[in-house]
């Protein structure tokens, strides 16, 4: 009796693993793995590949923590942050806001807003480019109607990074619409029939129904923002380099540079797990910020 | 019988095949240079029916070194590939290269002596010879008779006149521009590898330098430097942020009377000229604007991934080394100074316009700073782009360019 019972469990913890098997294996081996390696590198001073490897402790982290260049790619990727998450989950909850009125045009603008998500950084940097350039582009126009001059805005040390977060945004934001698309057709029509009753208007309807109902959804967009823009590297790299004079760098396009320019694996993995901390940190900040603000 | 003789033709020409030695090849030549070096591999594999080189080229720059560098450490590399001599020190460090030794020289009737020396002497490091060069390119001056001609600033020989001193230059410019012209064009947009060059040309024409013994280190002469050429972009001589093909399409379209660039876009003008109505266009040594002649310089070398390779292949590789240093009068027509001795002395080089109006560029060529931060791609270039260049485009002071460029390098040499 006891004997067949553990036969059994042993069987369903046989079948449970073997099931769990491939997709365990395969996350050991392309997740974990270089996670570990990536921390112990941080502890050598070695090369990207081959070459010999020293152990030197937390000696990388002191360098790093000494490292203006690297607090100076912090405060750029913050900004950027700043400049991103909160008007990219903004935008997408008024372009959601604005397309589900919409009856017979809706899903062809849902797709026109939608667009842009789908192409691939590489282009997207192109267009804008042209679109920026500083002797033929179609926005200098615009620039010469308002500054009367051109302007390079991404070789100028003030337009670069607020330009980059425009563009950001823009082939962004469809995604976050989506979402916030999601989030408001699964609130019940009967709430805003039985608000109808009570005589509330759009407003009072937007506070205290479609707010607090969709608050779940925005917490998610929120925080998919932070650690996505947190990880700022494609568009940066593309369309700046880090300059002028460094008032562009953000983290992943230091630690690129330590690791492919100056083949440094050690610092550069150092740089990585800083910034996992980074991330670590502000999403759980983020979160227990979120969930502050839901209670009260 | 058919059957049996088709049998023999297909073994003949597969025995051939068989004995052939293949030569992976990287190069970075995506130019009008680039053009003529596949006609050159082509020919090199007609000649030769028992090697067989396979070409592939990759983007220039740092693309291409860290593609190099990531293959070569896993034994994944080409068994040749063209590499810029101003990265040797950084590539030497990090155990990119396999020296040729002595033996292997000598086998393929290699010598040292038949090579420009300053070039053998950059590429040695610890008496061990880590490439061989093909070519010397430079930083020249290109221009446009035409516009010279109008507005009086061509000699009876046919070159510009008035232009050995700044104040002579700068007056030039301002001659062009009064005569509705653009006075000059260069790469000026944060990517530019050509603001870098006129640096280290200008610099090295007042003597200075960016390294000081293991630092870096750069004085008043870089501050004036910038200063030149931001001065070009503030009076309007030149344009600001103005890339790298916009460059040469401001010169091309025979409205600018200069333009800075390396000698790899002589093809170019060669061949719009053959074409089409094009203007009377000349190329010469940059003019001496300060207290001594100078010119920044580079070398296209060919060399060997460190690793394993078969004797027999390293022969293969040796043999095409030789053939492309014999044969590089074909080179030459891509704009480029040959490395080999004996073709530069050949009368059909001395011959070969325009070549012939630069090459005494060789003697005063200024190369990259022996550095493992120096070379094409490497973190001078880098903080080239991100410090000087933003300054010639009137974004910094040159004084904190200047001091911002060797911040951050000596933050580098960690």
């Amino acid at each position: 009796m006891t004997s067949g019972r553990q036969k059994r469990k042993w069987r369903m913890w046989r079948n449970a693993f073997v099931l769990v098997a491939p997709f365990t294996l395969l996350y050991l081996l392309f997740f974990i793995y270089p996670t570990w390696r990536v921390l112990q590198l941080s502890l050598y001073d070695a090369q990207l590949i081959g070459g010999e490897q020293t152990f030197i402790g937390l000696e990388n982290y002191r360098d790093i923590w000494e490292d203006p260049l690297f607090w100076r790619s912090v405060r750029n990727t913050l900004y950027f942050v700043l400049l991103t998450v909160i008007p990219n989950t903004a935008l997408g909850l008024v372009f959601a806001l604005m397309v589900v009125r919409l009856k017979r045009l809706r899903s062809m603008v849902l797709a026109a807003f939608f667009l842009p998500y789908i192409l691939p950084v590489s282009v997207v940097t192109l267009i804008f480019q042209w679109i920026f350039d500083s002797q033929f582009g179609v926005a200098q126009i615009a620039f010469q109607t308002f500054f009367d001059e051109n302007i390079a805005v991404f070789a100028n040390p003030n337009w670069a990074m607020p330009m980059i977060a425009f563009v950001t945004i823009w082939w962004t934001v469809g995604f976050n619409m989506l979402l916030f698309i999601a989030g408001l057709q699964g609130i019940g029509k009967d709430y805003y029939d039985a608000a109808d009753l009570d005589g509330a208007n759009n407003l009072q309807k937007f506070l205290y129904i479609t707010w607090p109902l969709l608050w779940p959804i925005t917490t998610l967009v929120l925080t998919l923002q932070l650690i996505l823009q947190l990880k700022i590297f494609d568009q940066v790299f593309l369309l700046t380099g880090g300059g002028p004079f460094n008032s562009t760098i953000v983290v992943l396009l230091y630690m690129y540079r330590q690791a492919f320019t100056r083949f440094d694996g050690g610092y550069s993995s150092t740089i990585a797990v800083a910034l996992f901390v980074l991330i670590l940190v502000a999403a759980i900040f983020q979160v227990r910020v979120l969930r502050s603000g839901r209670s009260t | 019988m058919y059957k049996k003789l088709c049998g023999l033709v297909l073994f003949s020409l597969l025995s051939v095949a068989l004995a052939q030695t293949e030569v992976i090849w990287w190069d970075f030549l995506g130019g009008g240079d680039g053009v003529r070096m596949r006609a050159m591999i082509e020919e090199f594999n007609q000649s030769h029916p028992d090697i067989q080189i396979t070409p592939t080229t990759l983007e220039w720059g740092e693309t291409y070194y860290t593609r190099v560098q990531t293959a070569a450490a896993v034994g994944q590399g080409p068994d040749i590939m063209t590499y810029h001599l101003s990265r040797y020190p950084l590539a030497v460090e990090q155990g990119v290269l396999r020296p040729f030794s002595e033996d292997e020289l000598a086998s393929a009737g290699i010598s040292r002596d038949t090579f420009t020396s300053s070039l053998i002497e950059a590429a040695t490091f610890d008496d061990q010879l880590y490439g061989i060069p093909l070519d010397i390119h430079a930083l020249i001056l290109y221009y446009n008779r035409d516009i010279l001609r109008e507005v009086g600033l061509l000699a009876e020989d046919g070159t510009p006149q008035g232009i050995d001193s700044l104040e002579g230059f700068n007056a030039a410019l301002q001659t062009v521009s009064e005569a509705g012209y653009l006075p000059l064009s260069f790469q000026t947009d944060n990517q530019s590898a050509t603001v870098w060059r006129i640096f280290m040309t200008y610099l090295n024409q007042q003597g200075g330098s960016v390294v000081d013994g293991e630092e870096i280190a750069a004085g008043e002469a870089a501050v004036q430097t910038v200063e030149m050429m931001a001065n070009w972009v503030e009076q309007g001589y030149a344009r600001s942020n103005v890339e790298y093909e916009a460059s040469v399409a401001l010169f091309a379209s025979g409205d600018t009377a200069f333009h800075y660039n390396g000698v790899w876009e002589v093809p170019t003008f060669t061949d719009l000229a053959e074409e089409e109505d094009f203007f009377d266009w000349g190329a010469m040594v940059v003019p001496a604007l300060f207290d001594q002649p100078a010119t920044w310089a580079d070398s296209h070398t060919f060399a060997i991934p460190a690793g394993d390779i078969s004797d027999e292949k390293l022969a293969a590789v040796l043999e095409v080394i030789a053939w492309m240093n014999e044969n590089s009068l074909q080179w030459a027509g891509a704009g480029h100074v040959p490395a080999y001795l004996p073709v530069v002395e050949s009368e059909a080089y001395q011959s070969l316009e325009p070549n012939a109006t630069y090459a005494e560029l060789i003697n005063n060529a200024a190369y990259d700073p022996n550095s493992p931060l120096a070379g094409v791609a490497g973190p001078m270039y880098a903080a080239s782009a991100n410090f000087i260049a933003p300054s010639v485009n009137g974004q910094l002071p040159p004084n904190q360019a200047v001091q911002g460029f060797v911040e951050e390098l000596n933050a580098q040499m960690r």
